[in-house]
């Protein structure tokens, strides 16, 4: 069977969002490249005190 | 390093600002680093990658204020942004947590907010649409800031509309204003000018009532939007990616994480501006979407990990060995790490005790893998920082020697020890060997656990027909995977065959018969109309559920459950509904407009009445999709008589992200805001030509008497708050009826029972766009758990020795997750046991266990025990 | 019991105070060195025995958090 369709999946982006689908993808059986043009993932989100509406801590 | 918290953890060299790399001299890292891991040789590389799908989530940017000059945020320390204000709160940030000011370091009294910097703003900036995010953010800043300095600390937050949209927000809203006293003054200043001889800032307003007012404050804080960057921009248009007014990348309200381009999926702030559940959520849609594209090529690409044998160590004198981390010099520059060494080589037992640099760095993983084989240890005790992060990767390395993981104890000498006592060198030391001594007589009672393996059944069952749970059944389908879908009426649609149009004025009637259709001719979908489920019993893969349908019953087995139940519109008992047929709900318009009923062209004026039934007591939350729609409806109105006199009554415009455009087209339209309070509601009277309205005008400051022929009733989203339904599968409800999910922020479209999911109303009012994409992402949730066939229970829960079992039943009702109850067979019939896939390990049952039957694996009694005899020694 | 240094012994809950003990060292709090840890699973692990136990042992004072 031919099929060109390759299982691996290229995310831009290491904030929450990214590292979210990264998570679901991974554990779905797809390889995945995360992609930050940072040195360290986790976004605005890390950047953050606490979050509304509950004020835990964003860490 | 960005920040303390910074994952991965570690330093990197900036190329501007390095000597070495700028001048060719210094090089002192190099040679200072003890593990030689500065290279100053690294050059940027270009990889090509070849991959199946992409998904962007490229986040936003905060907007720059620098060229606002009327705040001087340019030219003032103490206007600062939200963002900036952000760090100032965080006890890792600049000044630790303390809430001062930039110019002089002072504690301040009076802090100011600004709403929509660089928002709903076209004369200042380039961003009509609302951030979505800022009030949330602002008022959660200022409860933190008076958490942090007091009471006294006087916090206003200037605004236009409170936008407070999300679940459980207007609550928050409610308590910061009623039980933190912040203030809230809805007005847009239009000057800061710094006061002289001082370092505060005066501003000028006018209040509500149309008075001119000057008021001092210490500081200023500007709640600055999220935008797309110029970079993105650039990115988006190298890609091919349409882009919406506002920058953002677009989509379509049935499709709302697919780009412009086939296999490009987007999530995050870079599709519209959110906030982080709305984010996740839509990061696991984005999943799903690639998901279903990429099913038939899943595991394609991944690796198996090749795991050794287990060696047999049951019944073998322990032999344990000890590692004990220097961190660097993170717990060495503290504890006398070689002193704990030498204790630690001494305790019974211990066959070899040594010390890392950093234990969890690969090399250390592999000499201690070594070690093992080398010396055949079956116990090992690692001294380093927190089990909390560190554990698993140690309990790896653990099974790669061929040692089974739980054979194996971690304790805290840097996060509870070095890193608090580091004045105390001589008794930080002393905790720590007591630390080792109790870790080392714990892990010799450690036996080898099993971890059970449990299959999972690879279908679905889909609770609720509506537009999430046919999506979700949908994307199950795609994916791969039998889906059961379960719909108590006889017709699929939900409450989406109501409504007439989208945000985006597309018609729903025409995507949903669509959608139907092809839930309807799947070969992998089982749709069961006009049934209700009976009973669900099983657990996690494995449920087995009862479905009847006009008396016929029928069981299926499904993995993984999703709760699509949705949600009604509220009937309201006020404004004289259902007195006279004039008098309507929002969906009761819909439908007019949808017939194209003559009547509404024949209209010489309507009026909308928002939040019927929400933002009231007993009904404590914004119902979110109302004020758009009403706003929506209003131009619809005005499209098809121009002439009409279309009136909104509201109390505040929640048009976020970019339905904004929708607010601000409605008043270039014409369509008259009126907004009034919630104790001077609107009075409607039907009278036989005209119905009349009384409000008090806000602009006017005076009662003003609208002469309408059509009232449109914005009611409330209600949920049905199905308590059997609950109680089938154990989850949450909170106080409106709204079913809770695992983490308001985290886990958003998943219960914290495993494998079961929600998404769409039953969650929280939503429109039909995101009810889609939390359908999605309930699906990549569950699709995580399907995808693995097998899941395995942890090994550290209890088992009831049945021998010493008394069958008292405390055990039975004690259990908050229902693993225990009594055998019902063989020779053990009568006495408790446990489910060990529904067990957490909590070890409620095992405390509360008056004959001693209960072990708890791993936390055992006679372990626990051995810890606190360890302590007589300690000082 | 000696008034000045007592022996503390603390059973600290997983999933929240063990937490903020170790959030207590992130954020490089200085506390006395008199306090031993032991982490549980959850506070509904404990036992009575365990703060006799911890007693008979010379313990001055058993925190349990969770």
């Amino acid at each position: 069977m031919t099929n060109d369709k390759i299982g691996s999946v290229m995310i831009v982006g290491g904030g929450i969002a990214g590292m979210q689908s990264a998570l679901d993808l991974a554990d779905s059986g797809y390889y995945v490249y995360l992609v930050e043009k940072g040195p360290s993932i986790g976004g605005a989100m890390a950047q953050l005190d606490k979050t509304f509406p509950t004020n835990d801590c964003a860490m | 390093m960005e920040y303390p918290q910074a994952v991965p953890l570690k330093y990197r060299i900036d190329p501007e600002a390095c000597i070495y790399l700028q001048k060719g001299k210094c090089g002192v890292c190099q040679k200072k680093c003890p593990v030689d891991a500065v290279d100053f040789e690294q050059k940027p590389q270009t990889v090509n990658l070849n991959v199946g799908s992409v998904i962007l989530a490229p986040g936003f940017e905060p907007f720059s204020p620098t060229g606002l000059e009327n705040y001087q945020y340019a030219r003032h320390p103490n206007v600062i942004t939200s963002m900036e204000f952000e760090r100032i709160l965080s006890a890792s940030g600049p000044t630790t947590g303390h809430v001062v000011r930039p110019s002089d370091n002072a504690e301040p009294e009076k802090i100011a907010w600004f709403q929509c910097v660089g928002s709903r703003d076209l004369n200042r900036c380039d961003n009509s649409y609302c951030s979505s995010v800022c009030c949330m953010y602002a008022i959660k800043e200022a409860v933190i800031a008076k958490e942090h300095v007091g009471e006294s600390l006087d916090c206003s937050i200037f605004f236009m509309d409170m936008r407070t949209h999300g679940k459980e927000f207007e609550r928050f809203y409610e308590s910061a204003r009623d039980r933190s006293g912040v203030r809230f003054v809805r007005s847009r200043v239009h000057t800061v000018t710094p006061v002289p001889d001082s370092d505060d800032l005066e501003l000028r307003y006018v209040t509500e009532k149309g008075e001119l007012k000057t008021e001092i404050f210490n500081m200023l804080v500007l709640s600055v939007g999220l935008q797309t960057s110029p970079e993105l921009v650039e990115l988006a248009q190298n890609l091919d990616i349409e882009l919406t007014e506002g920058r953002f990348a677009a989509t379509d309200a049935f499709s709302p994480v697919e780009t412009s381009r086939p296999g490009i999926f987007v999530s995050g702030a870079f599709q519209g501006p959110k906030d982080i559940p709305q984010s996740v959520v839509d990061s696991s849609a984005a999943s799903s979407a690639a998901g279903e594209l990429l099913a038939d090529v899943r595991n394609t690409r991944t690796k198996e990990k090749k795991i050794p044998p287990e060696t047999e160590v049951t019944g073998d004198r322990p032999k344990i060995g000890v590692f004990i981390c220097q961190c660097g010099t993170n717990i060495a520059g503290v504890v006398d790490v070689p002193q704990v060494v030498e204790y630690a080589s001494a305790l019974p037992y211990v066959e070899l005790a040594t010390d890392k640099l950093f234990a969890c760095s690969q090399d250390a993983q592999e000499s201690m893998s070594e070690m093992i084989r080398e010396k055949g240890l079956n116990r090992i005790v690692v001294a380093a920082c927190t089990p909390k992060t560190h554990e698993p990767l140690f309990q790896e390395t653990l099974t790669d020697a061929g040692l089974n993981k739980y054979l194996f104890e971690m304790t805290n000498i840097r996060n509870q020890d070095s890193w608090v006592h580091k004045n105390n060198p001589e008794l930080a030391t002393e905790k720590a060997k007591d630390l080792v001594r109790m870790a080392v007589s714990k892990v010799s009672l450690q036996e080898p656990l099993e971890e059970l393996e449990l299959g999972v059944h690879p279908a679905a069952m889909v609770v609720g027909g509506g537009i999430a749970g046919m999506t979700a059944a949908k994307s199950f389908a795609a994916q791969g995977y039998e889906t059961h879908l379960v719909e108590r009426g006889d017709r699929l649609g939900g409450q989406a065959r109501n409504i007439f149009h989208t945000a985006k004025g597309d018609s729903v009637s025409e995507k949903l018969e669509e959608l139907i259709r092809s839930v309807e001719s799947s070969d992998k979908i089982h749709v069961h109309m006009n049934t209700a489920l009976k009973d669900v019993e099983g657990f996690v893969g494995n449920f087995k559920s009862l479905l009847s349908s006009n008396g016929n019953e029928k069981e299926v087995e499904h993995g993984v459950t999703v709760l699509a139940t949705g949600a009604e519109a509220y009937k309201p008992d006020e404004y004289g509904y259902g007195t006279d047929d004039r008098i309507m709900t929002s969906l009761e318009l819909d439908q007019k407009l949808k017939e194209d009923d003559p009547v509404i062209k024949g209209l010489n004026a309507a009026a909308f009445i928002q939040c019927v039934g929400s933002r009231e007591p007993g009904r404590m939350y914004c119902s979110r999709l109302c004020c758009t729609h009403s706003v929506e409806n209003a131009l619809e109105l005005k499209k098809r008589n121009p002439e009409m006199n279309v009136y909104v009554l509201y109390r505040d415009i929640r048009t976020y992200g970019e339905k904004e455009y929708l607010y601000r087209d409605a008043r270039k339209t014409g369509v008259i805001f009126i907004r009034y309070s919630p104790d001077d509601k609107p009075v409607v009277k039907a009278g036989k030509d005209k119905i009349t309205i009384t409000a008090t005008d806000h602009v006017l400051q005076m009662p003003v008497e609208l002469e309408v022929d059509l009232v449109n009733l914005a009611t409330a989203v209600i949920p049905y708050g199905d308590e059997k339904l609950a109680n089938f599968f154990k989850v949450p409800m909170n106080e409106d009826g709204f079913f809770i999910e695992k983490h308001a922020k985290l886990g958003p479209s998943e219960f914290s029972t495993d494998g079961v999911y929600l998404c769409g109303l039953a969650h929280y009012p939503k429109p039909i766009d995101e009810s889609i994409a939390q359908a999605k992402a309930a699906v990549s949730r569950a699709v995580t758990l399907l995808a693995r066939k097998t899941v395995y229970s942890s090994g550290t829960i209890a088992q009831v020795d049945q021998q010493l079992c008394a069958t008292c039943g405390v055990c039975v009702s004690i259990c908050p997750y229902s693993a225990p109850s009594f055998a019902e067979e063989g020779r053990f019939a009568g006495k408790a046991e446990i489910n060990p896939a529904l067990c957490k390990g909590c070890g409620l049952c095992t405390a509360s266990c008056r004959s001693g039957a209960i072990h708890l694996k791993g936390f055992d009694t006679d372990q626990i025990f051995s810890q606190i005899f360890g302590i007589d020694e300690a000082i | 019991m000696s008034d000045k240094n007592p022996k503390i012994l603390s059973f600290l809950c997983n999933w929240c105070s063990y937490g903020a003990a170790d959030l207590a060292g992130v954020s490089r709090m200085e506390y006395p060195s008199n306090i031993r840890v032991i982490r549980i699973p959850c506070t509904g692990r404990m036992s009575p025995k365990f703060i006799l136990a911890a007693l008979r042992q010379g313990a001055d004072a058993v925190w349990v958090s969770g």
